[in-house]
């Protein structure tokens, strides 16, 4: 994925992709990222027995 | 309801995870810093920046992210997607999108694509309707 540039472009990604993405009652797809600091990872299926997970994606703009 | 508010009303049932992608409307990108766009978001009061270039490197990214966590004060901790937009694909996120996942590991809400189908008072329908049949069974 490069820098999106136009409307068109990001329609394209958002179809290509929200075909793949998770519906109600599939499996979430794992994975463990890092914070700010390059530090601290965390593991989406670390919560699983423990705790509900919500995901909020977003930019700065 | 922001997701500020939902977050500081949820946290101690709910982890609440920030990723921060890919940006959305960089300079160099699909900008939104000036036309008729950039007036109404303007108008609306949006904190979102109009001066970031796309990061080029998972340092320039966690440099971003982390001006963004200050500026938009969630208060939930960030992460950041690498470089190679995995879990933004995974999910299709970009431009922003929420979900919501039990603690089996399965998926109770998926917001719309973003950024008409964000809708935070969904989310929080979702984390009430989900506690409360947590509750029963």
């Amino acid at each position: 994925m490069g820098t999106i540039k136009n409307r068109r472009e990001a329609t394209t990604w958002q179809h290509n992709y929200d075909a793949g993405a998770p519906r109600i009652g599939d499996s979430a797809p794992d994975f463990e990222l890092r914070d700010i600091q390059g530090e601290n990872p965390i593991r989406l299926s670390s919560f699983r027995g423990h705790k509900p997970v919500a995901l909020i994606f977003g930019s700065f703009t | 309801m922001s997701l500020n508010e939902i977050y500081q009303t949820y946290q101690h049932k709910i982890q609440f995870i920030k990723v921060y992608i890919r940006e959305a409307h960089p300079v160099d990108g699909w900008w939104f810093g000036k036309g008729l766009m950039n007036a109404l978001l303007r108008l609306s009061g949006s904190k979102v920046s109009w001066e970031i270039y796309d990061p080029k490197t998972i340092e320039e990214r966690r440099a971003a992210a982390g001006d963004c966590a200050e500026s938009l004060q969630y208060g939930v901790k960030t992460y950041v997607d690498e470089m190679n937009d995995q879990v933004n694909k995974d999910y299709a996120a970009w431009p922003t999108r929420l979900y919501l996942i039990d603690k089996n590991g399965f998926v109770v809400y998926a917001g719309g694509l973003g950024p008409f189908g964000f809708k935070p008072g969904e989310l929080k329908r979702a984390l009430q309707k989900h506690l409360q049949e947590d509750m029963i069974s």
